[in-house]
Formats: C-alpha cells, sequence, structure tokens
C-alpha cells in the first residue's frame, strides 16, 4: 500500500508525538509499505478564504501558489492517508484543519446523492482511505474523542471513502501498523 | 449577520463589535475583546464537515481562558452550502462542549443551509433568511440569547424532504441543477475545463 502520513502537529517541541510517527513510520514500512510522511507545519500553507477559486477559476487547483498542492498530489495518489495530531481545544489541530481545507478542490462543487443526503461529486476516479491518529491532552476526555471520529467519519464521507482506521496515541506502534496493513 | 446586528441594535442600548477573525495578525486583540464581552456569537462557514481552519486557530488562542469564571456567553452561527442543516450538526456537538471548556454559558448554534450564493441572490430570495436573522437579533436582549422558534424557522427539517428530494433529483438530471456553478465557471471562461483534474499526473 502507498501510504501517506500528514503530522498535525504545530509543536516541535512535542518530541514525544514525533518519536511516535517515527516509530510507526518504521513499523508500517517493515510490513512492505511505502510510506511518505509530511510534516505540515514545516510547509508553507496559507488557510483558505472560501474565494471558490479552485472550483470556478482554475477547477481542481487553489488559485494561491503554496505547498498545499504538494499535499493534494500526494493525497490523490496515495492508497491511504493517516492525519496525526494533538488534541487542542477538544479538537485536531488548526494546522491539520487548514490543510484539510485545501484538500476541497480535489471535489467537485457539484452535488450527488449519497444516501439521500446531497454530497460533493468527486472529480477524481478513486479516493485513498482515511486513517485518524490522535495524541490526547490532558483535558481530552471520551465525549471530545467521539465527537472528533463523528466528524471525521463525516469528511471521510464528503471525500468519498470511508475512516478505515481510527486511534490513540497510548496504542502501541506495532498493534497500529498493523492495522493500518490490514486495511 | 448584519440583519442580526441590525435587530440587536435596534432593541435598545446595545453595543455590537464585528470582529473578523481571517485578520490572523489581530488575535491577541480578538482574544481580549472576547474578554470583555457580555455575549459573544461565533459564526462561520462549513469547511470539510468542521469549522475553517482560522476558526480553530482563534478557538485554540482561546485556552487561556478556560474555566474562567468572568467569560462571556457564546453562541455560533454555522452557514453551509448544502441544503440539509445534517451536515452542521456534528461540529454543532463541538461547539456546544468548546462553551463547557471555556465555562461561557451556551447559547445554542444557529444552523442554516443552502448558504452559498447569498451576496448574489436578489432580494425576493433572501428577505425571509434575512428577517429571521433580524428577529434573533431583536429578540436577543429579552430572551437572554437565541429564539428557539426562529431557529427552528431557520433548520425546519435535518434531511431533505421526500418532495424536496425529488425536485432537488430532478434537477441534477435536467442539468440544471448545477445552474450557480456553471455560472460562475462561464464568467470566468473555466466551463469547458470544470472537470479538470489538475493533479492526476504523479509529478
Amino acid at each position: 500500500m502507498k501510504i501517506l502520513i500528514l503530522d498535525g502537529n504545530p509543536d516541535p517541541n512535542n518530541t514525544q508525538f514525533e518519536e511516535y510517527l517515527a516509530d510507526l513510520t518504521k513499523e508500517i514500512h517493515g510490513l512492505d509499505n511505502e510510506v511518505k510522511q509530511i510534516k505540515l507545519r514545516d510547509l508553507n500553507i496559507r488557510y483558505c478564504t472560501g474565494c471558490w477559486g479552485c472550483w470556478a477559476k482554475t477547477p481542481g487547483k487553489c488559485v494561491f501558489p503554496d505547498e498545499s498542492h504538494d499535499v493534494c498530489r500526494e493525497y490523490i495518489h496515495s492508497d491511504f492517508v493517516l492525519m496525526a495530531s494533538p488534541v487542542l481545544m477538544g479538537f485536531t489541530s488548526a494546522l491539520l484543519k487548514k490543510t484539510q481545507d485545501r484538500l476541497i478542490g480535489l471535489l467537485h462543487p457539484y452535488f450527488e446523492f449519497v444516501e439521500n443526503e446531497t454530497h460533493h461529486l468527486g472529480r477524481y476516479e478513486k479516493y485513498p482511505k482515511n486513517g485518524l491518529l490522535l495524541d490526547r491532552s490532558q483535558n481530552t476526555d471520551d465525549e471530545d474523542i467521539q465527537i472528533i471520529k463523528d466528524m471525521f467519519r463525516r469528511f471521510s464521507l464528503n471525500f468519498k471513502t470511508e475512516l478505515a482506521f481510527f486511534g490513540l496515541m497510548a496504542q502501541d506502534t506495532k498493534e497500529v501498523a498493523r492495522a493500518i496493513d490490514n486495511i | 449577520m448584519d440583519q442580526f446586528t441590525k435587530g440587536f441594535c435596534e432593541s435598545g442600548g446595545n453595543e455590537v463589535e464585528t470582529v473578523y477573525v481571517n485578520r490572523t495578525k489581530e488575535l491577541p486583540e480578538q482574544v481580549d475583546l472576547f474578554k470583555k464581552a457580555d455575549h459573544v456569537i461565533l459564526a462561520f462557514p462549513l469547511y470539510t464537515d468542521a469549522m475553517p481552519g482560522l476558526v480553530k486557530a482563534f478557538i485554540e488562542a482561546l485556552e487561556p481562558l478556560c474555566g474562567r469564571s468572568e467569560n462571556p456567553s457564546i453562541g455560533f452561527v454555522v452557514q453551509s452550502g448544502f441544503p440539509e442543516p445534517n451536515h452542521s450538526r456534528f461540529v454543532e456537538r463541538y461547539l456546544e462542549k468548546l462553551s463547557k471548556r471555556l465555562g461561557s454559558r451556551y447559547q445554542g448554534t444557529v444552523v442554516r443551509g443552502s448558504g452559498e450564493g447569498i451576496k448574489i441572490q436578489p432580494s425576493w430570495m433572501t428577505r425571509k433568511l434575512f428577517k429571521h436573522f433580524y428577529e434573533l437579533g431583536t429578540k436577543f436582549t429579552d430572551e437572554n440569547g437565541f429564539n428557539r422558534e426562529v431557529m427552528r424557522k431557520l433548520a425546519p427539517r435535518e434531511q431533505l424532504s421526500k418532495g424536496r428530494l425529488f425536485f432537488f433529483r430532478l434537477l441534477d438530471k435536467t442539468g440544471k441543477g448545477n445552474f450557480y456553478w456553471d455560472m460562475q465557471l462561464k464568467q470566468n471562461k473555466a466551463f469547458e475545463k470544470r472537470f479538470d483534474k489538475p493533479y492526476q499526473s504523479k509529478d
């Protein structure tokens, strides 16, 4: 499988987070998968301004020339995308969120019906499965975790895929790697 | 939101400061205004089934204020392009929990679908919507929050009714459902490229 890991940790001093991801990458690679990790905080990614350029001016591509384009290209060519983030104020990081926002050009503005509900039409034939890995903060409770999971399920539904993996960094990296490999 | 502000100010002696959270360089001043307010309403469009990234950044900046006893009450307005309010109910749960996390009294979340293109719609299409938001504003002080009845009028059904579903599917089949986007694409001379796949190649 071709796997993309999006590291949504904004804090370079959170070494525990980075060590976990480095270890996980090693484990996934050891199970004969191609893995690429992108540290989102090292990229120049601006906030989406909702200008609709990616839908109505340069279809499929944001009008702002920053490094989000590289993320879009990697995303659409992957089999599985694992989004990893600390939980900040009860949700994934603004860093990860702004990156997700800039993926919207991968979808079409036209609507289609999925189970009698409107959703965006896909632009490409194939979309990668999604995974989410969270690093709980001290004040993260089970309700927060459920809310985040449900919101990401909706994200995956709109991105023509499913949330195929959901986990917490308390889990052993070998266990997480095996679960991902089995997707 | 201008309608809400108008209604709120016309119902007597209230002061409103509108802050644009996309002015990210002004974050410290925005947090300061939050601290000094009696009530805060955070309004945003639904972006990939959640709040926009820059709104999340604003929320993260509020962390030092968690549990502060003098925090303002907080209400939310979530607008989405999808016609169904259901799409916004997931972030609504997050927002209610956010109020608890801050220790702010929760005013509720006003959810409104079919929000795309409001600025180009003629007044006969926006009259009812604007009237509802004006009413939310006028009733806010007396009710110490959002009027529940008006909130229900703004989001009467969570999913499309059978009738509306039939209508949308028919629009879709006849190719008229994408009228708004097709108009934008044609204005930008991009209609022929509307199904482009710019990242199809791996390089």
